[in-house]
């Protein structure tokens, strides 16, 4: 994916330490992000973040209260919607109830001053329908579409004026699950196709890593961390991103020793652990080691944590084991199946050793 | 209870009342119509066209009636839907809820005493009173059309306000934010969203208006001074005081048929205007 999108290609719109407060509710704050041209960048985090209102306002339907919001380069914090080149996909897709399918999807040609003769309105429009696989829909009342037709029919109408940004606010939240899926895909295909820039706004973790090139992950209107899903999954910056992409487990404990590459660290067992120190960390000390279950392995002997198998779940390609350590608690370890084929399989109540390369523990901030 | 019995009790209270309070009169005075005048008042049977053949003797209280109506209607509409669109679109809820309590104040005194208040303010010591002192002399107000009408639009303001307010505030914001997302200046937004939308707001409070100025009669009599006045007027007159029951149904049988062609035409207008957008159309 990064392919379609090289590092270093330019920045189309930016964020400046942008901050939008409505009355004493702080929606967003100190937001600073580039948004490069031609990429699929996500907003993702739970709700009430801050995710829609930053959307917002880089459509124009809101100003920031502090800060600047950049496209292509010009600062236009007041330059009003309808003046920006940029089209929104809305949460309930707002389709005008009184026009057709094709008088919807031509709603932003019609707008253009001097005006677009209406063959080639017309013709726009057939071919964006068929974009969106919705040829011979011209003549359809809105009422007339299901739900995911009324959300191609928001798609075309928003793509059709080749807008230098694409903002999705959750264009998929009210599909169901097997449709959601097939809509994933198609859009991403689409933004290839189009090679417009995404700026979409889910709460789904899973749809932003399997859709974006870049994540920006938002907690309490604040940037936690951007970045590739790999690096977010990799390289978690806190507990919160760790938390929040995939699945991870986690034990709290204080620093003990930061002198070398490697961090020490002293958990509630009183169980020393080295591991990789990401981001900052809080000067008291106060830090979680993160290691994500497929990076564990499960042994009859060595050295490790010696834990009990508590649950055992067989995926196929992997198998889940929940595990319980006296003192850590329970947590997870995932075993590829062929490691399960030469040590063979534990059973629930067998007796295991855990261990873990000191690279797979991630050293984070506790919050 | 079969769903059969059922619908015909849910119906028959208003049944009676329809049928008791209007197809009974109705079916009187249309038989009145043809009847002749009593010497004493009343009406003696008859079959005759003399009373129709007599309506050009009140053609003044129609053709004010036929103008007045119209002219009160669309300028409540001029006057209510910027009204109606500040409160629902623009307002903050907080001071929605004053306003709209504010739009119903009038409706708590009766009709009667608050054109007693216009008669006072467009009477000579009124608002020509002040015109006089910035040198503006012998304005005349009452007992003019222009004070009629200023009595039914002040009258009937709220009439038209309200359904405006409901399909204004019922309208989803979020199209006007859609509009203007895809290049629609402010004033594109309003021809092109804003005010296709509102039209079933439109047509019933036009509708309402216009019917209920058909038959009024309390406002011209009061702000009209007799000198302008409507057929309801007429029906007053030839009814309570000559008494001329005959004369007075071919009267009112003339402007229930006015009434029922225009507002037919009208419906057929407006459905035509929402064929193309079901949502919008009102029957
Ligand atoms: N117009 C508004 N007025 C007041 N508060 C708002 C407004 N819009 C958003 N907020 C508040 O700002 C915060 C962020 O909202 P939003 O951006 O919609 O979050 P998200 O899209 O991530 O769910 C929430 O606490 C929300 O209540
Ligand atoms: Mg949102």
């Amino acid at each position: 994916m990064g392919a379609c999108t090289p590092a270093d290609s330019k920045t189309i719109a930016e964020l400046r330490g942008v901050t939008k407060r409505f009355g004493d509710v702080l929606a967003a704050s100190d937001l600073n992000l580039s948004i490069r041209e031609g990429e699929f960048l996500s907003f993702l985090g739970p709700s009430g973040c801050g995710k829609t209102t930053a959307l917002r306002m880089l459509a124009g339907f809101e100003a920031p209260t502090e800060g600047d919001v950049l496209l292509d380069g010009d600062v236009v914090n007041d330059l009003e919607a309808h003046h920006r080149p940029v089209n929104m996909v809305f949460q309930q897709y707002a389709l005008f109830p009184h026009m057709t399918v094709a008088q919807n999807i031509g709603y932003g040609l019609r707008q253009r001053r001097p005006r677009l003769p209406k063959e080639q309105i017309a013709d726009k429009v057939s071919k964006t329908l068929e974009v969106v696989q919705l040829g011979g829909f011209e003549d359809r009342k809105i009422w007339e579409m299901s739900g995911g037709q009324q959300q191609r029919v928001a798609l075309a109408r928003a793509i059709i004026n080749e807008p230098k940004l694409l903002l999705l606010d959750e264009p998929m939240a009210a599909l169901d699950r097997k449709l959601r899926k097939e809509m994933q895909i198609e859009l991403q295909d689409l933004q290839r196709q189009l090679g417009i820039t995404f700026v979409l706004v889910t709460h789904d973790q899973e749809e932003a890593l399997s859709m974006s090139d870049r994540i920006c992950i938002m907690r309490d209107g604040r940037i936690v961390q951007v970045g590739s899903p790999q690096e977010l999954y990799d390289r978690p910056n806190s507990r919160y991103v760790a938390d929040f992409v995939g699945t991870s487990n986690f034990f709290d404990g204080k620093v003990a020793d930061q002198s070398g590459e490697l961090t020490t660290v002293c958990l509630n067992n009183g169980l020393h652990v080295r591991g990789t120190p990401v981001g900052e960390l809080i000067s008291s000390g106060e830090v979680t080691i993160s290691v994500r279950p497929e990076q564990m392995t499960l042994h009859r002997q060595g050295d490790g944590l010696a834990v009990e198998v508590r649950n055992r779940i067989f995926l196929g390609e992997h198998t889940e084991y929940l595990v319980n350590h006296e003192a850590l608690g329970d947590f997870l370890v995932l075993s590829p199946r062929q490691s399960e084929l030469t040590e063979g399989a534990f059973g629930v109540g067998d007796k295991a050793i855990v261990s873990w390369e000191d690279s797979a523990a991630l050293v984070l901030d506790r919050n | 209870m079969t769903r059969r019995t059922r619908n015909w009790l849910l119906l028959a209270p208003a049944g009676t009342w329809f049928l008791v309070m209007l197809i009974i009169p109705l079916t009187v005075v249309f038989i009145f119509s043809f009847g002749e005048r009593a010497p004493a008042g009343g009406v003696v049977p008859a079959f005759t066209f003399e009373q129709y053949a007599n309506l050009p003797a009140r053609w003044a209280a129609f053709k004010n009636t036929m103008t007045l109506a119209p002219i009160g209607t669309l300028s409540a509409l001029l006057i209510a839907y910027p009204l109606a669109y500040y409160l629902a679109v623009k307002s903050s809820p907080k001071w929605k809820t004053i306003l709209l309590v504010l739009v119903i104040v009038p409706f708590w005194t009766s009709i009667l005493i608050r054109s007693y208040a216009w008669i006072f303010l467009l009477g000579g010591r009124g608002i020509p009173a002040l015109l006089e002192l910035v040198g503006i002399e012998g304005v005349r107000l009452i007992n003019t059309p222009f004070a009629v009408l200023v009595g039914i639009i002040y009258g009937y303001l709220p009439l038209m306000v309200f359904p405006i307010y409901v399909s204004l505030d019922k309208l989803d914001k979020r199209l006007l934010e859609a509009s203007s997302d895809l290049g629609a200046k402010p004033w594109r937004t309003f021809l092109q969203i804003t005010l296709p939308l509102s039209i079933p707001g439109i047509a019933t409070g036009c509708m309402l208006v216009f019917i209920l100025l058909m038959g009024e009669y309390l406002i011209p009599a009061l702000l009209g001074g007799g000198k302008v006045f409507f057929v309801g007027n007429a029906l007053v007159d030839l009814f309570l005081q000559s008494r001329n029951w005959a004369y007075g149904s071919a009267v009112a049988v003339t402007l229930v048929v006015v009434m029922l062609i225009t507002v037919t035409v009208y419906m057929r207008l407006i459905n035509r205007l929402g064929a193309s957008r079901e949502d919008v159309s009102i029957m």
